[in-house]
């Protein structure tokens, strides 16, 4: 009834989008001044002069920057296409074609999810290096979608478990077999299921740091975060080019976040809750 | 003395009007009832009387004092839930302590209230458990043990019988009622189910659109219905309604021109045109008799449906249809034809415009 | 139990065989079997390129292992950070959520800024801050100097007990919005009718806190705690990033301290040893997860 002050509200509303951008605004800023502007006394806050100076430079100077991006690009969507497409038919599994110990099952998967990814270096490693998967898209693919189906099944069956069971019931009665069903019935109307988990599986992908950092040797091969993070200048670290290079690399990010903020975030959420 | 008086009371929420001019006083005691579709207001009404809903326009006095502004629990008011709203997380007895235990109600009073309101509500076996643990009417208890323990001026009670089966709702309906025989408290019961509303009521307030559309007993609401739109509402099956024009000699025929009658029992002044209602369980049906009276007609039965006690009649009167209400046993089936009679006594006329019941 | 007699029942379980099928093979090969191999291999002596073929030596690694301070350190490491960060993130998370389940304008703004911090890479994120933390030219310095506070620049990465405090910082910084989106839901899951019941019990907003919203919320916030201390428990990036474990050992994680002791040190076994160390300390976590689960149905 009483209308509390609001003013409180906004401020603390304001403070921690604040407190939540500072970096990347820093970062920004950072990527857009000259280099005696980085290290300038008094310290600039806003770029003085404002240049694009570190931009154009990454495109001609360090394209190997640039195919960082394009690497995680290809290793990100490569395992979202896999892990939804084992996941969806094992969550489908799971949930609806009457498994026996599907309960265990998940549980299983749900416990294995929680191994430290460094305790699968030292044999993953080995194990590549023998296969020749090093630096190999396929490699990292295979091993982050091992690392992210466990999620994905259990998104996706949680997903399959709300349909309701009525309209696959109707596709059998008009001969449909389990693979049709799956195939026209099932992934038509799961789509926000499989768009929730892709997205968030992108995410984790395009994050993921230490098997990128072991699977992938050669610089060349490097993903984004591996590759930015190593970034040549073992004592001087090149400020300018660090700041620009990672702007490039967490757009891609900002956007889809921005764009599929409702998805995700009910994804994360619906996964938690299990 | 708790006479809750509704002063021109009015809700909007912005240019939505979602309760218009509400002037009513519930009197002392009186087992008031707001019936209407979902969305006509009623549920506003009873959270405004409540206090968890601002009162944008006119005035709400309980037991002479103005209480617009005055803090639910100060309000000297207590609300049953549709949803019980119990908290999950607190034992029978937690739940039904929490306001006297807000109150700093000394502890002995608190147990000695709520082992005596348990006891009426046959709770007290009950007492340690939590919610979860409970069967939908013993929750239902527990929602109404908590507003009795804080003994209010006023219960409130916002479709409390929505959420159980059909049994049940039929033996808490009764509970409540011998409740309140005992308790003998103001309360405002807001519900969609007219059954609950005639059963339970002194005087039933219909709501439609967020206005008022009548105020009276049940027998009231039931025989003498203000518009078009309370005579539909209240009566099951539904009032059948025809409309009527009045010819050069006066007489007044359907648009088909099946039905006609000599005369409306009431005025209709120079209106050229009603509408008729007659009630499913006010028209007489004979099987294979003949139309005597003037308000006799020769119809077939299109569909009879068998309810137990009772069948419904699909009738056609020529072109126009009536469904009737006669007993179980013997009555007519499809095919037949037969006689049926209505009596100018039960026949509602409605003004063909604005649906005002007209009355001489 | 479906009666497997029925040519109907075999179909669709053989349907679902085959559909378990591929996501069962690659889980075995990148999580089962990885850490069954760093078992065998923590018992015995070999080289990454199969050079040396493997020995048993038994305990050898875990004796090393269990007398090496280096390790107790990453470990008691690990624990502090863990420590730290999760009850500072659960507090930050459950300020926010109750923030963002307030009604107020550009509220999907609001929610998507307190998404950003978790949607970007840590390594990335981590990097930000290091430039932020930065002792010359970083924001945190330029201000404290510009605005006079101190007179002389913070070492924030270069002192132990400071490098713990940013690494915690950034932790939280990261994290608390996960926290804050799983309690959000909690919050959206309880029904508005408790708290008017509780306005009609006549509650003072904190008194709604403390017995409504806190108790209803025990289950979102048991999962997001346990989800976060897993995740912190096997730390990475993070320091990897902001301290490459330093001063000397001060900021080295358990992962950290495995990653070089395989990778740097090239002690492949031994670092197997550690990794198996690790897993166990996880998987017990894991095991409790589980459980607490389990209960809550």
């Amino acid at each position: 009834m009483t209308k509390r002050p609001r003013f409180g509200l906004y401020a603390l509303v304001i403070l921690s989008v604040v407190i939540s951008f500072l970096p990347i605004i820093w970062l920004v800023l950072t990527s857009l001044k000259t280099t005696e502007g980085i290290y300038a006394w008094p310290p600039q806050y806003l770029p003085d002069p404002f240049t694009l100076k570190n931009y154009i430079n990454i495109f001609t100077n360090s394209p190997e920057l640039l195919l960082y991006v394009l690497n995680s690009f290809i290793v990100a969507l490569g395992c979202t296409v896999v892990a939804l497409s084992f996941g969806g038919m094992a969550g489908y599994a799971l949930s609806r074609l009457g498994m026996r110990r599907a309960g265990v099952l998940m549980v299983f998967i749900l416990a294995v999810s929680m191994f430290p990814p460094v305790s699968l270096l030292p044999s993953l490693f080995q194990t590549f290096l023998n296969l020749g998967l090093l630096n190999t898209y396929t490699g990292l693919i295979i091993a982050h979608t091992g690392l992210f189906l466990p999620f994905t099944v259990w998104m996706l069956a949680s997903y399959f478990a709300t349909l309701p069971p009525e309209i696959e019931e109707a596709a059998r009665m008009d001969g449909m077999g389990f693979f049709r069903i799956f195939w026209s019935i099932v992934i038509p109307l799961s789509w926000p299921g499989f768009v929730a988990t892709g997205l968030i599986v992108f995410i984790f992908s395009w994050n993921e740091f230490p098997l990128a950092l072991v699977l992938m040797t050669q610089n060349a091969m490097r993903t984004a975060p591996v590759g930015i993070s190593l970034y040549p200048g073992e004592y001087a670290f090149p400020w300018e080019t660090i700041s620009t290079a990672t702007v490039i690399a967490i757009v891609p990010i900002l956007i889809i976040t921005a764009i599929f903020q409702k998805q995700i975030v009910g994804g994360l959420t619906a996964g938690a809750g299990k | 003395m708790t006479e809750v008086k509704l002063d021109r009371i009015g809700k909007s929420y912005g240019s939505v009007e979602a309760v218009q001019q509400f002037d009513l006083t519930i009197r002392e005691g009186e087992f008031l009832v707001l019936l209407g579709p979902s969305g006509c207001g009623k549920s506003t009404t009873l959270r405004m009387i409540a206090g968890l809903e601002s009162i944008t326009k006119g005035d709400l006095m309980i037991g002479g004092t103005r209480m617009n502004d005055v803090d639910p629990k100060d309000r000297g008011v207590a609300m049953v839930f549709q949803n019980y709203a119990l908290y999950p997380h607190k034992t029978v007895f937690d739940n039904m302590a929490m306001a006297l235990k807000l109150q700093k109600v000394p502890a002995a009073e608190i147990q000695d209230r709520v082992g005596r309101t348990a006891e009426l509500l046959g709770l007290t076996d009950y007492l340690h458990r939590k919610p979860a643990a409970l069967s939908g009417g013993q929750r239902q208890r527990v929602a109404i043990g908590r507003a009795i323990v804080r003994t209010p001026d006023v219960f409130l009670f916002d479709e409390p019988l929505s959420n159980l089966d059909a049994k049940l709702r039929v033996k808490m309906r009764m509970e409540l009622q011998e409740l309140h025989d005992r308790l003998g408290a103001t309360s405002v019961y807001v519900t969609h189910d007219q059954v609950e509303a005639m059963t339970l009521a002194d005087r039933i307030v219909i709501m439609n659109g967020g206005v008022v559309a009548q105020v009276g007993t049940p027998r009231e609401v039931y025989d003498r219905p203000a518009d078009e739109f309370v005579a539909g509402f209240i009566g099951s099956p539904a009032m059948n309604f025809l409309d009527l024009m009045r010819d050069d000699t006066g007489r007044w025929i359907t648009e088909c021109g099946s039905l006609v009658l000599p005369s409306l029992p009431v005025d209709a002044g120079a209106r050229r045109q009603v509408r008729l209602g007659v009630r499913p369980e006010h028209i007489a049906v004979t099987a294979g008799g003949q139309p005597q009276g003037d308000l006799d007609y020769q119809a077939e039965v299109l569909l009879d449906e068998l309810l137990g006690a009772d069948a419904l009649l699909s009738l056609g009167v020529g072109k126009a249809r009536l469904l009737a209400r006669v007993g179980g046993t013997d009555h007519p089936v499809q095919g037949d034809r037969v006689a049926i009679a209505l009596t100018a006594a039960q026949l509602h006329v409605f003004d063909a415009d604005t649906g005002v019941a007209l009355r001489d | 139990m479906t009666n497997m007699t029925s040519p109907l029942d075999r179909r669709r379980h053989l349907t679902g065989m085959a559909f378990i099928t591929p996501t069962m093979a690659v889980i075995i090969a990148i999580l089962v079997y990885p850490i069954l191999q760093s078992i065998v291999l923590s018992f015995g002596q070999s080289s990454i390129d199969g050079s040396e073929p493997y020995s048993f030596v038994g305990l050898k690694h875990y004796a090393t292992l269990a007398g090496n301070e280096r390790f107790w350190n990453s470990l008691w490491v690990t624990l502090v950070f863990t420590g730290l960060s999760i009850p500072l993130e659960l507090a930050m998370g459950i300020g926010l959520a109750v923030l963002l389940n307030e009604h107020f304008r550009f509220k999907g703004i609001a929610r998507l800024a307190v998404l950003f911090p978790w949607a970007l890479p840590t390594a990335l994120n981590t990097l930000m801050w290091r430039w932020m933390y930065n002792t010359d030219y970083g924001l945190f310095n330029a201000a404290a100097l510009q605005s006079g506070i101190v007179d002389r620049p913070i070492n924030w990465l270069g002192d132990e007990t400071l490098a713990m405090g940013s690494m915690v910082v950034v932790a939280v910084w990261k994290t608390s919005s996960f926290m804050a989106l799983i309690i959000l839901a909690g919050l959206q899951s309880i029904p508005r009718e408790l708290y008017e019941a509780g306005r009609m019990d006549g509650m003072t907003r904190w008194q709604e806190f403390r017995e409504i919203t806190l108790p209803l919320l025990k289950g979102p916030i048991l999962v997001a705690l346990i989800v976060r201390s897993m995740d912190a428990l096997r730390t990475f990036e993070l320091p990897f990033n902001l301290t490459d474990g330093g001063p000397v050992t001060a900021t080295e994680s358990l992962s950290l301290y495995a990653y070089k002791v395989i990778f740097d040190f090239i002690e492949f076994n031994y670092g197997a040893a550690i990794v198996v160390v690790q897993f166990l300390v996880i998987f017990a976590m894991s095991l409790l997860y589980i459980l607490t689960l389990r209960n809550k149905d």
